[in-house]
């Protein structure tokens, strides 16, 4: 490319044709124009409203992003070509899309103490767990429907374990009182705000606190891991009760009796050699696990194994498996760097992604459910950040906490909740990730 | 030119047979004797007389051998003058007479310092004859690139003649039939013809030949000693034959000297080139041929004359006149020698009335000084540092904080980790313990101990999360609540007291009394005098306590499942600091203010004394394979001890510039670390080999700096996570950190 042409001339400018997948309030024309080179992503961003403005007086500024061959704009745009090497003579194709940031912030819903997990994986609520042992269900910002009563010691992970029933939801929480618990939900039953809710199983198995709970895609079986280094699966089903797994007890000390069910595990996974932190189902017959013993293992549910493991050299804290067809492994712990690995690369022992703009360790990744691109990622300098795998800088940083984040997620599709230890549940709302 | 270059060298080459010649002279007759015969050969023959043959040959009856030189000289003139009326040739002959023989003397001016004299001699006699050595006696070479040679009697130069050109010369020498006869006088600048005689006589004394033809030299002897009437004879006898024959030891030597040549013993420089261009000022001391030898040492060089020195200086060098006055108030010693001062023209400088002075310390400096030559070895320092591996390659090692436990209100006194490492336990001076979850950073437990807590130590058993606590003369075991039913239902049993075990009735008062308190679910054991320490045994069961105070029962091991209290059956040597025991072994280490005891506490006795020669011991920590111990101390050090090795310790690291506080050994990791109240804490690669002939491998990896110093204090403790390698410190701050790798 010519060299002293854009060194000489600032002003100089490039043929470009903007094109979008978006529907059709946010197309522009599709005829080339020409723009000055020195122009950034808020420069691109303000030339393509002002073509949506000039086509619909009713148009209201929206901020957008570019992608130029797959990659994200992120300097001027003549460093961007002079870096990767594009000719300026032809028509360039810039692609925009609708910029992955949180446009509005709701106010924050106040816990009694730490919020130690969210989960939004269900769209019509909110589930925390909190360290005064308590779970909470939230149907939007600061209205709390649901109270989960039961556990002796802090909640540590929640996880809702049906999200496609929509009548009666079974959700389940890990604590540090070495237990689990199962709670039926539903969202018409409420008579007092918010409904205690009692769980109507109770899982005990673990010698000590369980740190992570995740659920099968079915619903039938739920894994955790916990301190005492071993994954539990157990079931969910209230029916099976009767069999030799689940003894029925009542509570004595409660006013009201109620039915209450114990449930064994049914299967142990045992080899990791420190505290299980994370663990998620994405499929039916394999199981992620995070580990403080610096590995990420893969195990097969039906034999117990574990069929490969990922040395990682920090202890990690979180784990999520998502991305391009579901298989990237992306995993934080004691260190400020999101990693993610690709199983199916032959010896992948290093990652293929890092993301280092944190500043503490990271409590919380997650992919982004429909989005191959997209994850978020917590951590205890007290930032979510939104991460694109088409760029090495966050997309953006939602910096609402005043503590340490310790737990965050998406929840439907275009928010992001995140819970910390300034007890507050903070929801992001309006994330277009297309 | 071929005939002129061997012209030019024809004298030299004449010169060895002349010699030659001159040796077999012994028996020919004498020079005068020739000289008389042909006078035209004087000069070519002159250098032949020397001071043994003409004087023995001629004057054999004279008195003194001045005498007879003189006699000698006479003669000379005396010939002299008759050649020149009798000859009358030309002046070219004059030319080679004085010119050639002239050349020849400056090279065998050694030869016959006679031989100078004699000239002179004649020169005063002769007036006439022009001074033909224009350059006097310095190397023909000095005027290669000049343009004169040599000065005239008046002292002006003597112009060079302008030379033609190589080629000019040539053809002029091939037209010209005589050129072969000329030859160039360097010494004079001239090109001198030479007549045929000349050449003829050179040939002559090229063949070996005398040179004149008339010369006969094998004349009949004539004997001119009067044999008859001599009163005393001359020996009769016949040359003796060594006269003839060569010395058979110089023969040898010359043998030798040949061999050694041959071999390369004895090697022949090639001439050492003058140097054209010198430092005239240079220093002398870093002259090669003085320093060769090996006792000169220069004399110190006395300091150059600066600007202030000037005799006119830049207005800063002049001080002011408070500067003058400062002056005076200084020391002799101290007070500048010379004050500047600026003048108009050098013409108004006055006498520098210091000068002799100056000159007599100098001479003083010069003479008094002795002057060493100091040895001094060049070394490397870097060589000199010991090979150890790259930080890079000793990963992991903690070396960042992410997460500060905040909460307490005074100084963390001690911290102490659970087995798994999900919790940590916390004193503080504000009178709490708290425990902490690792993981969030969250106070998961307060207990309001009402008195400032000095030491923390969680039971090293998982299944029995008991945590004990020193506060004051108590130490509190507590009950922290974590675990299941079980769990929890048998500490409950351990922590009760059903009844007090049966108390010794003897006078003195019991070193610790067991008692249940209600208010904090645990045990409170009453010790007479303040605890410093607490430490568990890896069982569990027992745990020892340090009284620095109690004398003979300072130290104290309690069994927690009797309620049981014993006095360590050994004699204490000072002030207990602290205890511990071995990881693996019944073994007990009690450590004093100087010395570390093991002791066997199976077959109760001392085992090995360990000798810090510490001002202070602080603390101590064992190696998990338990044959190496750390000790910190009061003054920075921190002492690695090989218990294998001996007594003494292995490595000593003074890294602290104050108190070291605590020691720690990590459970799996090859990792130690020291913390001290410079705020800092150190953190070590401590590798120990299980080939007990390799040596402990200790490297520095991290300083962790962080907190802040209150009252003086800094970092008052650290402990290294149980299964990472993660290390908690204890501020004075109030803050517990947490450095991550």
């Amino acid at each position: 490319m010519d060299m002293d042409g854009v060194s000489e001339d600032s002003s100089r400018r490039i043929q470009v044709r903007f094109i979008t997948k978006l529907m059709a309030p946010c197309r522009v024309p599709t005829n080339a124009i020409a723009i000055p080179s020195n122009l950034t992503r808020l420069g691109l961003s303000t030339v393509v409203n002002n073509l949506l403005l000039a086509g619909n007086p009713e148009w209201e500024a929206e901020p957008f992003d570019f992608l130029i061959d797959g990659e994200f704009v992120r300097m001027s745009l003549e460093q961007f070509l002079l870096a990767k090497g594009i000719s300026a003579e032809k028509v360039l194709e810039i692609e925009y899309i609708k910029a992955v940031v949180p446009r509005r912030e709701e106010e924050p819903s106040v816990h009694d103490d730490w919020v130690s997990a969210v989960d939004g994986s269900h769209s019509g609520f909110i589930l925390t767990g909190c360290y005064d042992g308590l779970g909470r269900v939230w149907e939007s910002s600061g209205l709390c429907t649901h109270i989960l009563e039961g556990h002796k010691d802090a909640i540590s992970s929640v996880c809702v374990v049906n999200p496609e029933e929509a009548a009666s939801v079974t959700l389940a929480t890990a604590s540090k009182d070495q237990t689990l618990r199962l709670w039926k939900y539903s969202k018409d039953d409420r008579d007092s705000n918010p409904t205690k809710i009692r769980p109507f199983k109770i899982l005990k198995g673990h010698r000590l606190s369980v740190q992570s709970v995740a659920s099968q895609k079915s619903g039938d079986l739920i894994c955790s891991g916990s301190w005492d280094c071993t994954i539990n699966l157990w079931q969910t089903d209230e029916t099976h009760f009767e069999g030799n797994v689940s003894i029925k007890k009542r509570r004595k000390n409660d006013q009201v009796e109620e039915s209450q069910l114990e449930g064994d595990s049914v299967a142990t996974l045992v080899g990791h050699t420190q505290c299980v932190s994370a663990v998620v189902w994405p499929q039916h017959g394999e199981i992620y696990s995070a580990s403080w013993d610096h590995s990420i293992r893969r195990w097969d549910v039906e034999t117990g194994k574990d069929l490969f493991n990922i040395f990682c050299g920090k202890a990690l804290n979180c784990l999520d498996v998502g991305g391009e067809g579901s298989t990237l492994i992306a995993a934080g712990g004691s260190d400020p760097t999101v990693r993610i690995w690709d199983p199916r690369k032959p010896g992948t022992s290093s990652p293929i992604f890092q993301f280092l703009s944190h500043k503490s360790w990271i409590s919380s990744c997650k992919w982004h459910d429909k989005s191959s691109f997209h994850l978020l990622s917590a951590s205890y300098d007290g930032k979510v950040r939104l991460w694109d795998l088409r760029t090495a800088w966050p997309l953006a940083v939602i910096d609402s906490h005043k503590d340490k984040v310790l737990s965050a997620d998406w929840w439907k599709g275009d928010s992001v909740v995140s819970g910390g230890a300034d007890s507050k549940l903070r929801i992001s709302l309006g994330i277009c990730v297309s | 030119m071929k005939l002129n270059l061997d012209a030019e060298s024809s004298p030299q080459a004449t010169r060895p047979k002349k010699k030659h010649g001159r040796k077999n002279s012994h028996l020919k007759p004498s020079k005068s004797h020739a000289e008389k015969q042909n006078s035209d050969e004087l000069h070519l023959e002159q250098e032949a007389p020397t001071a043994d043959e003409a004087p023995l040959q001629q004057h054999l009856d004279s008195a003194s051998l001045s005498d007879s030189k003189e006699d000698v000289s006479d003669e000379f003139k005396d010939l002299k003058l008759s050649k020149a009326r009798e000859s009358g040739s030309a002046d070219e002959q004059d030319h080679v007479n004085t010119g050639s023989p002239d050349n020849l003397d400056q090279e065998n001016e050694d030869d016959n310092p006679i031989r100078d004299q004699v000239d002179e001699e004649s020169d005063s006699s002769e007036d006439e004859v022009a001074p033909r050595n224009t350059i006097g006696d310095v190397p023909l070479e000095w005027y290669r690139d000049e343009k004169h040679i040599g000065y005239d009697i008046s002292g002006k130069k003597i112009l060079k003649k302008e030379r033609e050109d190589k080629l000019q010369s040539f053809l002029a020498s091939a037209d010209d039939s005589k050129s072969w006869r000329k030859l160039y006088d360097e010494y004079n600048d001239e090109v001198i013809e030479l007549s045929k005689e000349e050449v003829k006589q050179l040939r002559r004394l090229l063949k070996g030949k005398a040179p004149h033809a008339d010369f006969d030299p094998y004349a009949p002897y004539v004997d001119w000693f009067k044999w008859d009437d001599a009163k005393h004879p001359l020996s009769n006898a016949p040359e003796p034959k060594r006269r003839f024959i060569r010395s058979k030891w110089e023969a040898k030597k010359v043998v030798q000297l040949v061999r050694a040549i041959r071999n390369g013993h004895i090697k022949f420089d090639k001439p050492k080139e003058e140097q054209r261009f010198y430092h005239l000022w240079g220093d002398d001391s870093s002259s090669t041929e003085k320093t060769a030898h090996l006792s000169y040492i220069p004399a110190p060089k006395p300091k150059f004359p600066g600007h202030d020195e000037s005799y006119n200086p830049s207005l800063e060098y002049i001080p002011t006149q408070e500067e003058i006055n400062s002056y005076q108030l200084m020391y002799d010693e101290d007070r500048p020698k010379f004050i500047p001062r600026r003048f108009t023209s050098m013409r108004s400088v006055p006498a520098y009335d210091n000068a002799l002075k100056d000159a007599f310390e100098r001479c003083l400096d010069l003479y008094l000084c002795p002057r060493v030559r100091k040895k001094r070895i060049n070394i490397d320092p870097e060589s000199l540092k010991p090979k150890l591996p790259s930080r890079k390659d000793l990963r992991p090692y903690p070396t960042t904080c992410y997460l500060e436990f905040r909460g307490h209100k005074d100084a963390v006194m001690s911290i102490s980790t659970e087995a798994n490492g999900q919790w940590i336990a916390s004193g503080s001076l504000d009178g709490t313990v708290r425990i902490w979850e690792v993981e969030t950073g969250r106070c998961l437990k307060v207990w309001e101990l009402g008195e400032a807590v000095k030491y923390v130590a969680w039971n090293p058993l998982p299944e029995l999360p008991i945590l004990a606590a020193a506060v004051g003369v108590d130490v509190l075991l507590l009950n922290t609540g974590f675990g299941d039913g079980e769990v929890q239902a048998k500490v409950k049993e351990l922590l009760h007291i059903d009844a007090l075990p049966a108390t010794d009735n003897s006078d003195k008062t019991p070193i610790a009394t067991w008692l249940q308190d209600d208010k904090v679910e645990g045990i409170r054991l009453r010790h007479f005098k303040t605890v410093s320490s607490v430490e568990w045994h890896r069982k569990g069961d027992y745990l020892s306590t340090v009284m620095p105070a109690g004398e003979s029962r300072g130290v104290v091991i309690h069994q927690l499942s009797r309620k049981l209290t014993q006095k360590i059956p050994f004699k204490l040597h000072g002030l207990p600091v602290s205890s511990i025991f071995h990881p693996t072994r019944s073994i007990f280490f009690v450590s004093t203010k100087k010395n570390v005891r093991v002791y066997d506490l199976l077959k109760q006795k001392l085992m090995k004394k360990l000798e810090t020669g510490l001002r202070e011991v602080s603390s101590i920590a064992v190696h998990p394979a338990g044959d190496n111990v750390i000790v910190g101390s009061r003054e920075g050090k921190v002492c690695w001890f090989d218990m294998d090795l001996s007594s003494q310790p292995y490595k000593i690291l003074s890294c602290h510039p104050k108190d070291v506080t605590n020691v720690a050994f990590h459970r799996s990791y090859p990792l130690f670390a020291s913390c001290s109240d410079d705020c800092t804490a150190y953190v070590f690669h401590g590798m120990v080999y299980s080939d007990l002939t390799q040596n402990p491998l200790i490297r520095p990896l991290e300083i962790l700096r962080g907190h802040k110093a209150t009252n003086g204090r800094g970092v008052m403790d650290c402990k290294f996570h149980p299964r990472q390698p993660w290390l908690f410190t204890a501020g004075a701050d109030s803050v517990i950190k947490l450095y991550c790798h």
